[in-house]
C-alpha cells in the first residue's frame, strides 16, 4: 500500500507540475533522462535496446556453432583471427563449442526473451494501458533495469577470461557444473562462478520488476478500468510477472546452493564423485535435487517467455483485424489455466532421470492438459481473423507468423509430454526443434509484432514497412527452414560437437549444412531489423497527429481503442498532460454499433450494453 | 580476403535495401497517404504462397527424410512406443494441416483489400466449448495410451527373474561394462577411499567371492528375445545411457543407481538382413567401399551433456542368439583371474578407452 500512496503523491506532483508549465515537463539532466531514468517509457527502451544487443550476440553464437555442425570437416581461418585459441586452425574447439551452446541458451532464454521481452513491453504497456502515470515504484523500476545491466556486464565479461564462459549447458546441471574443476569441464571454473553471479543479479532484476508490474496493475488502474476491461496484453504481462515472482526464487536458491557446493565443499547436489580414480569427499547430496529446483523455474520460464508474446499478439491481431479478440474471457481464463498448470509440469524435463514412474505418469497428465488452454487460445486467434478486415502490416504479419509457429511447435510438445514417447525423444534434436519453434521463434515473432506495432508509441515514428516485410518473410521461411527439418533428426542426441563417431547418427550431413545456411541467412535478416530500428528512430516516417488545445500533438496510428494512444505523441513524464483518462468500456469495441472502433474512453450511449 | 569482400558486399546490399525501402516509403507519402491496402493485397497473396510452400516443403521433407528418421525398433517396448509415436504423428499432422490452412487462408481471404467491413463477433460459447472438448478427448486418449505403455516399461513385478544382468558405469568419456559371469551375480562394490583407486574405479571388493567370475567387456553383448536388466551408474558427472535402436534412455547419475529393463528382438545379423532391403542402406559407404548395411552395428551413446568429449562416448552393442552368447561367454576372462595374488585388488581397466585423437576429429 505504501508504494501506491507514494505514487499517488508522485502523481499529484506531476499533475501540478504539468499544469504549471504549459509547454514542457520538468527539466532533466542527460543523466536522469537517458541513463538513470525512472520513466517507464525510457526504461522500456533501455530494456529493448539491451535485449537487442543480446539478441545479436546470442544469434551470432548460434551462427558460430552452426558452422561447426553444418561443416564438421571444414576449417574457417577467419575464425582463428577473431577467436584465437578458441578456434585454433580455423576450427572451433570442442570446449568452445560447448561454451557457445551454453551461452546461446542462457542469453536467449533469460537476457533476450525474458529481460528483453517482458522488460520492454511490461514497462511500456502496463502504465499506458491501465492509465497510470508511471509504475507503482519508478525507483524500483529503475533498479530492475540496472540489475539487469549489471547481470549483462558480468555475463559479457565471462567471455573474456582465460578459461572462457560457462560451458556445462544453460541448465547448469551438477556435478558437471558443481565441481569447480577446469579439468572436469573448462567452463566450470571462474566462467561458471560468473554465470551464477550474472544469473543471481538477473533474478534480482526479474523479481524487482515483477513485483512492480503486479503492484501497478492491481493498484494504479485508472477510474473505470476494472480488471475485465484490461487489454489482454496487461493480463498476460501481469500473470507473467506472477509466474516469475513465484518461480525465480527457486532458481536463485538452487544456484546459491550450487555455488556453496563449488566454493565451500558442501554436498547439496554431490554424492560419491570419483574423478580419475579418486573418491572426492562429497556425501549424501543429490544431483536430481538441482534438476527439480532448476525446472521448477525452468518450466514456468517458458511461459514467462511465451505469455507476453501471446498478449502482444492478441492485441495486434485484434487491432489489425478491426475485430474484437474472439472469446476475451476464454483468453484470460486460459492464461490463468496455463499459469496454474505451468507450476505442476516441471518434471517432464526429467522423465529419464530414474525418478519414480508414478511421478512420470502424473507429470504426463498435467503436461498434456496444458495443451487444452493452448488449443483454446490458438482457435480464438484464428477465430479473430475470420471475417475481419485485416490490415496486413508488418506487425499483423508477425502476429500471424506467431500463431503459425505456436501451432507447429505446440503440436510436437504432445509427443514429448508423453513420457513413453519421450524415452526415445529426450535430449534429441527433436526437442531442439520443438522448443526453438514454440518458445524461441514464436516468442520472437510476438516481440517483433509488438515492436512494429508500438514503435510509433515509443518514438513517434513508424518503422519502415518494406524492410519490415522483407524481415518478416526471411524470418518466417528461414525459421521453418532451420527448425522444421530437425524434427526428422528424431534419434540424434543434441549437444554433439560432431556425429562422426556414430554410424547411427551419420546420415544427416547434407541436412545439417542446409540448416546452417538457413541459420546464417536468418541471422543476417535480423540485422535488417536492427538497421530498420535505429534508422527509423531518427529518419522514420513521422506519425501524423492533430494538435489539441493543450499544445500537444495526438495520434492514433492504428485506430486502436486502448489508452496508450490517448496520450500525446511526445512521450512526456506522467504520460497525460491533463487528467488521466477515464475508462467506460472494454478494449475490444472494434466494429461495434456499426462503428470502426470506439475508444475505451468513450462513455456508453444511453441504452448501450457494455460487453464487460 | 574473401571474408572482407563478402563483408563489403553484404554491407552494400544492406545499404541498397534500406535506400530502396526508404524510397518506396517516400513515394507512398508523396501520393498523400501511406497505402496499406495495396500492401495488404500483396501480403495476402504472399501468405497463401507461403502456405503452399510450407505444405509442399513438409511433404518433400517427409518423403526425403522419413526413411532415415527413426531407426527401426529392435526392442519389444520400442515397437509399442513407436506405435504411439505414429498415432500422435497422424493426429498432429491432421491438426497442423487444418489449423495452418485456416490461419493463412483467413489472413488472405479477410484482408482489407477485399473491402468488406469487419464482422463484430466477440464470442460464441458453443464454439468455444466444442474446441475445448475435442482436444480434451483426443488428449485423454493419448494420455491413457501413453501411461499404459509407460507403466508396462517400468513394471518391476512383471520382470523375468532370469533376465540377463549387465552393469554399465559411465565416466568421462567412456562406458565401463561389467558382466556378472557364470553365477549371474555381481561382486560387491564398496564406495570408500580404501576400495576406490585409479586401478579400481568401481571400488570392487575383491574379497567378495561373487566378484571372482565378473568380467569387463568392450562391447555390450545382448541376447535376442532374452530380457536384459541394465544397471546404470556414473562415476563423475551426469551421463545418459542411450540405445537409439532399442528406444532405451536412462540417465546415469553419480551416487544414485538407475536401471532399464527391456527385451531385444532382433540380432545384429537380422537387422543387417532387414536393412539390406532399405534403399539408403544399400548405398555404398565411401569409407568401407561396401553397402552400408553390411557394416551396420547397434550403438550405445551418451545423451546427457557430460563435458568436452560428450559426443565421443560410443560403444558397440551386439545382439546375438543365446547359443552365440554362451560361446562368447566362455571366451571371457574374469578380471580376478588376471591379477597376481599380491596385486589383488587389482585393476579392472576397461579395454580400449576412447582415444583423444578420435574425439577431436
Amino acid at each position: 500500500m505504501q508504494t501506491a500512496q507514494t505514487l499517488e503523491h508522485v502523481q499529484t506532483e506531476h499533475h501540478a507540475h504539468v499544469h504549471g508549465h504549459d509547454t514542457h515537463h520538468h527539466e532533466e539532466s542527460f543523466l536522469t533522462k537517458y541513463i538513470f531514468s525512472q520513466d517507464h517509457k525510457m526504461i522500456s527502451k533501455q530494456f529493448l535496446i539491451t535485449g537487442m544487443f543480446w539478441g545479436v550476440v546470442g544469434g551470432l553464437l548460434s551462427v558460430l556453432f552452426r558452422l561447426q555442425l553444418g561443416w564438421p570437416n571444414e576449417t574457417f581461418p577467419f575464425l582463428e583471427t577473431f577467436l584465437g585459441k578458441w578456434a585454433e586452425g580455423g576450427k572451433i574447439t570442442n570446449e568452445f563449442y560447448y561454451a557457445l551452446v551454453t551461452m546461446h541458451g542462457t542469453i536467449l532464454v533469460f537476457f533476450v526473451l525474458t529481460g528483453g521481452l517482458s522488460g520492454t513491453f511490461a514497462n511500456l504497456l502496463i502504465p499506458y494501458q491501465v492509465g497510470a502515470r508511471d509504475m507503482a515504484s519508478p525507483f524500483i523500476n529503475m533498479l530492475s533495469y540496472w540489475f539487469f545491466f549489471a547481470a549483462s556486464v558480468v555475463l559479457l565479461f565471462s567471455f573474456f577470461i582465460q578459461t572462457g564462459p560457462a560451458s556445462g549447458g544453460w541448465t547448469a546441471y551438477p556435478p558437471l557444473n558443481g565441481l569447480r574443476d577446469t579439468g572436469v569441464n573448462l567452463g566450470s571454473g571462474l566462467g561458471f562462478d560468473l554465470w551464477i553471479l550474472g544469473m543471481s543479479l538477473f533474478i534480482v532484476s526479474a523479481l524487482l520488476a515483477g513485483l512492480n508490474y503486479v503492484a501497478t496493475v492491481l493498484n494504479l488502474r485508472t477510474k473505470g478500468m476494472s480488471m475485465w476491461r484490461m487489454p489482454l496484453t496487461v493480463w498476460a504481462l501481469m500473470f507473467t510477472a506472477v509466474i516469475g515472482i513465484l518461480s525465480f526464487p527457486a532458481l536463485l536458491a538452487g544456484c546459491l546452493l550450487l555455488e556453496f557446493d563449488r566454493l565451500l565443499d558442501t554436498s547439496f547436489y554431490l554424492n560419491n564423485i570419483v574423478i580419475n580414480g579418486e573418491l572426492l569427499g562429497y556425501k549424501g547430496g543429490s544431483p536430481i535435487l538441482f534438476q527439480h529446483l532448476f525446472w521448477f523455474l525452468g518450466h514456468p520460464e517458458v511461459y514467462i517467455i511465451i505469455l507476453p508474446a501471446m498478449g502482444l499478439v492478441s492485441e495486434v491481431l485484434s487491432v489489425h483485424s478491426r475485430k474484437p479478440i474472439f472469446g476475451y474471457k476464454a483468453m484470460v481464463l486460459s492464461i490463468i489455466a496455463i499459469l496454474v498448470l505451468s507450476f505442476i509440469v516441471w518434471a517432464h524435463h526429467m522423465f529419464v532421470t530414474g525418478m519414480n514412474p508414478n511421478l512420470g505418469a502424473i507429470f504426463t497428465l498435467f503436461t498434456l492438459l496444458i495443451a487444452i488452454p493452448s488449443a483454446i487460445k490458438t482457435f480464438n486467434w484464428i477465430g479473430t481473423l475470420w471475417k475481419g478486415s485485416i490490415r496486413l502490416s508488418t506487425a499483423a504479419l508477425f502476429a500471424i507468423g506467431f500463431v503459425s509457429m505456436f501451432i507447429t511447435g505446440g503440436l510436437t510438445g504432445i509427443f514429448l509430454g508423453n513420457s513413453a514417447v519421450d524415452i526415445q525423444l529426450h535430449d534429441t534434436m527433436f526437442v531442439v526443434a520443438h522448443f526453438h519453434i514454440v518458445m524461441g521463434v514464436a516468442a520472437f515473432f510476438g516481440m517483433f509484432a509488438g515492436v512494429y506495432h508500438w514503435f510509433p508509441r515509443l518514438y513517434g515514428r513508424f518503422m519502415n514497412e518494406t524492410l519490415g516485410q522483407i524481415h518478416f518473410y526471411i524470418t518466417l521461411i528461414g525459421g521453418y527452414a532451420i527448425f522444421f527439418p530437425m524434427h526428422f533428426m528424431t534419434g540424434l542426441p543434441r549437444r554433439y560437437y560432431t556425429y562422426a563417431n556414430f554410424e547411427t547418427f551419420n546420415n544427416f550431413n547434407h541436412l545439417a549444412a542446409f540448416i546452417s545456411v538457413a541459420a546464417i541467412i536468418v541471422f543476417l535478416g535480423q540485422l535488417l531489423f536492427v538497421v530498420n530500428f535505429f534508422y527509423s528512430i531518427f529518419k522514420g516516417r513521422k506519425v501524423k497527429g492533430e494538435k489539441a488545445n493543450d499544445g500537444y500533438e495526438y495520434a492514433n496510428p492504428w485506430n486502436a481503442t486502448t489508452l496508450e494512444w490517448t496520450a500525446p505523441v511526445e512521450r512526456i513524464h506522467g504520460n497525460w498532460p491533463g487528467e488521466i483518462p477515464t475508462v467506460h468500456r472494454w478494449p475490444y469495441d472494434y466494429g461495434a454499433n456499426g462503428r470502426e472502433f470506439i475508444p475505451q474512453t468513450e462513455p456508453l450511449k444511453p441504452g448501450e450494453v457494455s460487453h464487460h | 580476403m574473401t571474408v572482407l569482400l563478402s563483408f563489403i558486399i553484404l554491407v552494400l546490399l544492406f545499404v541498397v535495401l534500406v535506400l530502396v525501402a526508404k524510397a518506396s516509403e517516400i513515394s507512398a507519402e508523396l501520393k498523400g497517404k501511406f497505402d496499406y491496402i495495396q500492401q495488404s493485397r500483396l501480403n495476402g497473396y504472399l501468405l497463401i504462397g507461403f502456405l503452399v510452400l510450407m505444405f509442399a516443403g513438409s511433404a518433400f521433407a517427409y518423403k526425403e527424410l522419413a526413411p532415415v528418421m527413426l531407426p527401426k525398433s529392435a526392442s519389444l517396448h520400442g515397437i509399442a512406443t513407436d506405435r504411439l509415436f505414429n498415432i500422435t504423428t497422424i493426429i498432429t499432422v491432421a491438426v497442423f494441416c487444418v489449423t495452418q490452412a485456416a490461419l493463412f487462408y483467413f489472413a488472405y481471404r479477410y484482408n482489407e483489400s477485399f473491402g468488406h467491413k469487419a464482422y463484430f463477433y466477440p464470442h460464441n460459447n458453443t464454439l468455444e466449448v466444442v474446441w475445448t472438448v475435442i482436444p480434451a478427448v483426443v488428449l485423454t486418449f493419448l494420455i491413457a495410451f501413453g501411461m499404459y505403455e509407460w507403466f508396462k516399461i517400468f513394471n518391476v513385478e512383471a520382470r523375468d527373474k532370469n533376465a540377463l544382468v549387465v552393469e554399465v558405469t559411465a565416466k568421462q568419456f567412456n562406458w565401463i561394462i561389467r558382466y556378472p559371469g557364470q553365477d549371474n551375480k555381481f561382486g560387491k562394490r564398496v564406495i570408500d577411499k580404501e576400495h576406490i583407486s585409479p586401478t579400481n574405479e568401481l571400488g570392487i571388493d575383491w574379497t567378495d567371492k561373487g566378484s571372482h567370475d565378473d568380467f569387463m567387456a568392450d562391447k555390450l553383448y545382448l541376447v535376442k528375445d532374452r530380457p536384459v536388466l541394465v544397471k546404470i551408474g556414473a562415476l563423475d558427472v551426469l551421463h545418459s545411457f542411450y540405445l537409439p535402436h532399442f528406444r532405451v534412455k536412462m540417465d546415469a547419475v553419480p551416487g544414485i543407481p538407475t536401471e532399464f529393463y527391456f527385451v531385444p528382438t532382433m540380432t545384429t545379423e537380422e537387422m543387417r538382413q532387414y536393412l539390406s532391403t532399405q534403399p539408403w542402406w544399400q548405398t555404398i559407404n565411401p569409407e568401407t567401399g561396401e553397402p552400408r548395411w553390411k557394416t551396420f552395428k547397434y550403438e550405445l551413446a551418451c545423451a546427457e551433456l557430460c563435458g568436452k568429449s560428450h559426443y565421443g562416448m560410443q560403444k558397440e552393442v551386439v545382439v546375438v542368439t543365446q547359443r552365440e552368447y554362451d560361446e562368447w561367454l566362455k571366451n571371457q576372462t574374469p578380471v580376478y583371474s588376471t591379477m597376481t595374488p599380491k596385486e589383488a585388488p587389482a585393476s579392472p581397466q576397461p579395454a580400449e578407452p576412447v582415444k583423444t585423437a578420435m574425439l577431436t576429429r
